[in-house]
């Protein structure tokens, strides 16, 4: 536990001091910040753009993080041979990859929360006029919508858990650009994971083969989709804490065997 | 494991039973695969046996494997065939750990810490901790002369400032085993001279120290023993005093341009002669010979530059050995 804290930690530090990540969560916070402009040219649905907007740029950004940041933790060290140093001492390379981890996703997780910060702040201020009619729209409830705001923060955190871990497993195995790519690809089709359930229906009319294969991607992909939860929040139906925690469990889930793959990697690797 | 390299090892076990090994390797091979079926070979049936205490010295040109050779027994590489051990466990067993020190070559760490920093993490990693280690810190980095400088982030270090933070960090357990590869590159004469010095001071502690390096000159005064390596494949090893005296110990007498005729007499007795610019060095079977020689000479007029034995540098030795194997391998 203290070898992987001290990587963890080291690491938490070292991805504070990435330009290009500094970058992104300053574009982020920037786009988040100005989001009320937006609402503006959209009349009728400026409460459906400011949460696409700030929950959309939370997930967006989050996720580019995570890959970028995740693709390149461990080859990064191999490189800049900080490993060596590392591993000759009592710290075994399952520690190192949980540390590697776990430091990566506190970077991923503080950047999101800064950006989740400024969308609150840009939401309290702006949320009261929702609930006031208007000529070209009724008034909203807003009975859940806090809170629904906040867990969809949460979910957005964990879905950039199973990025992550999906971003430093493929860097073991594939050289950092292509993990990036892979990383990028897996997300946006993991988006569509339903989709390709649907496909694999019996009715479709897909040849057995073809549903195999459609059935394997949909059980293999993780299912990002299920993490969005805008339509509730627009709706102003609860997100209730069963699909929440569920939705987290089967993150956990995933993360814990992409881990134990990318484990079996790495120990066979030359650093 | 097949029986015959058990028993073999059994047999090699018994024979060495009274000296205790830090390191061993038996028919160590690492080939590295590049890729579209080339292999480029790192080392080839190495066989190293480092006793306890010594200073060893693991010399060979660019490319010769010695860098291979560390990581393999660090674990960080896997062999191709072969095995090895270090301090008694099979290499890269996390149980030696704790005993070993490691000074990669070309070091680097986490650059938003400062040296005290990177030495605390390290420490802690070993179970250290408090005031014992915040001794220790300073201790280390007063050794390799950094205290003065310990606010400096490790992004903003020279290449010998890493170079000595390498050092103190490889200390930090007060290891019995220590890895040196590269120890001074980078370093200043002076820094040069601290680290032989720390080198020379472990073993007087009892700690044995396994050097990689190309600097002659540096190594041959600090080693005991030491193994060439050419091309992947070990080619001369012994002691330093075995190594710089060859096969048998021969006496030289050397002279500044004496005249044929005193060459001549000279010549008669000696078993080869050499010239080194206007130097003219006569090697003799046994000491007699030579100091018979340079008494006549001396009766004749000639210049005598000095009487002794034969000593090679390690330079010598190094080119002999180094410059056979590429002959080897261009009859191939
Ligand atoms: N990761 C690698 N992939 C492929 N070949 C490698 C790799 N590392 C080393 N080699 C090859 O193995 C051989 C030995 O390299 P090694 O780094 O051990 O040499 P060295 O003796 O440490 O040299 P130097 O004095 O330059 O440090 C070289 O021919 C090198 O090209
Ligand atoms: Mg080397």
């Amino acid at each position: 536990m203290r070898a992987i804290f001290r990587v963890a930690r080291a690491t938490y530090y070292e991805g504070w001091r990435k330009r290009f990540l500094n970058g992104i969560l300053v574009f982020a916070i920037l786009i988040i910040g100005s989001s009320w402009v937006f609402t503006y040219l959209q009349p009728g649905a400026e409460l459906k753009m400011l949460i696409d907007v700030g929950l959309g740029s939370i997930r967006f950004f989050g996720m580019l993080i995570a890959v970028f940041l995740g693709s390149r933790l461990v080859p990064d060290e191999i490189e800049k041979r900080t490993i060596y140093t590392l591993l000759s001492k009592p710290v075994t390379r399952m520690q190192f990859l949980l540390g590697k981890f776990f430091g990566g996703l506190a970077t991923v997780v503080s950047n999101m929360a800064l950006m989740g910060l400024t969308f609150y702040i840009v939401f309290m201020i702006k949320a009261p006029q929702f609930a006031q009619p208007t000529e070209d729209s009724p008034a909203y409830k807003m009975e859940f919508m806090y809170e629904n705001i906040a867990k969809a923060v949460l979910l957005s955190f964990f879905e950039m858990a199973v990025v992550m871990g999906i971003a430093v497993v493929a860097s073991v195995v594939f050289s950092w650009i292509l993990a990036a790519i892979f990383s990028f690809f897996v997300y946006f089709t993991g988006q569509m994971s339903e989709f390709f359930g649907h496909l694999a229906d019996p009715d479709t009319g897909a040849s057995p083969v073809a549903r195999v294969v459609l059935l394997t991607v949909y059980r293999v992909l993780p299912h990002f989709e299920n993490f969005d939860v805008r339509e509730s929040i627009l709706t102003d139906v609860p997100v209730i804490w069963s699909y929440v925690g569920m939705t987290i469990g089967m993150g956990v889930l995933y993360i814990t065997i992409v881990l134990a793959l990318g484990y079996l990697f790495f120990n066979q690797r030359e650093v | 494991m097949p029986a015959g390299v058990q028993s073999r090892r059994a047999a090699r076990v018994r024979e060495v039973a009274d000296i205790a090994l830090a390191i061993r390797t038996e028919n160590l091979t690492k080939i590295y695969d590049v890729g579209w079926g080339r292999q480029h070979v790192g080392i080839e049936e190495l066989n190293l046996e480092v006793e306890t205490g010594q200073i060893f010295g693991l010399v060979g040109p660019n490319g010769s494997g010695k860098t291979t050779t560390l990581k393999l027994l660090l674990g960080l590489i896997f062999p191709t065939s072969g095995a090895g051990e270090v301090l008694g466990e099979p290499m890269g067993d996390p149980r030696s750990k704790n005993r070993v020190g490691y000074l990669p070559e070309g070091p680097y760490f986490y650059e938003h810490l400062n040296a005290p920093e990177l030495l605390r993490m390290y420490g802690s990693l070993f179970g250290m901790g408090g005031a014992a280690l915040d001794a220790r810190i300073q201790e280390l980095l007063e050794l390799v002369d950094m205290w003065d400088r310990r606010d400096y982030r490790i992004a903003d270090y020279s290449r010998g400032m890493l170079q000595r933070v390498g050092v103190a960090q490889s200390l930090i357990n007060n290891p019995d085993l220590l890895f040196f590869d590269e120890p001074t590159s980078g370093l200043d004469p002076i820094g040069a001279k601290d680290i032989r010095e720390v080198i020379l001071r472990l073993r007087g502690e009892g700690k044995t120290v396994f050097l990689c390096s190309h600097l002659l000159k540096e190594m041959e005064p600090i080693c005991d023993n030491i193994a060439i390596l050419s091309r992947g494949r070990l080619v001369t090893e012994g002691s330093v005093a075995e190594l710089l005296r060859g096969d048998r110990l021969r006496y030289r007498l050397e002279l500044r341009e004496p005249d044929e005729e005193l060459l001549a007499k000279l010549q008669g007795n000696a078993e080869e002669v050499l010239w080194l610019e206007e130097t003219c060095r006569l090697l003799f079977a046994d000491r007699q010979a030579a100091f018979d020689a340079a008494a006549q000479a001396e009766d004749e007029g000639g210049y005598v530059l000095a009487a002794g034995p034969d000593r090679r540098t390690l330079e010598e030795v190094f080119i002999d050995a180094v410059g056979e194997v590429s002959v080897d391998a261009s009859d191939l």
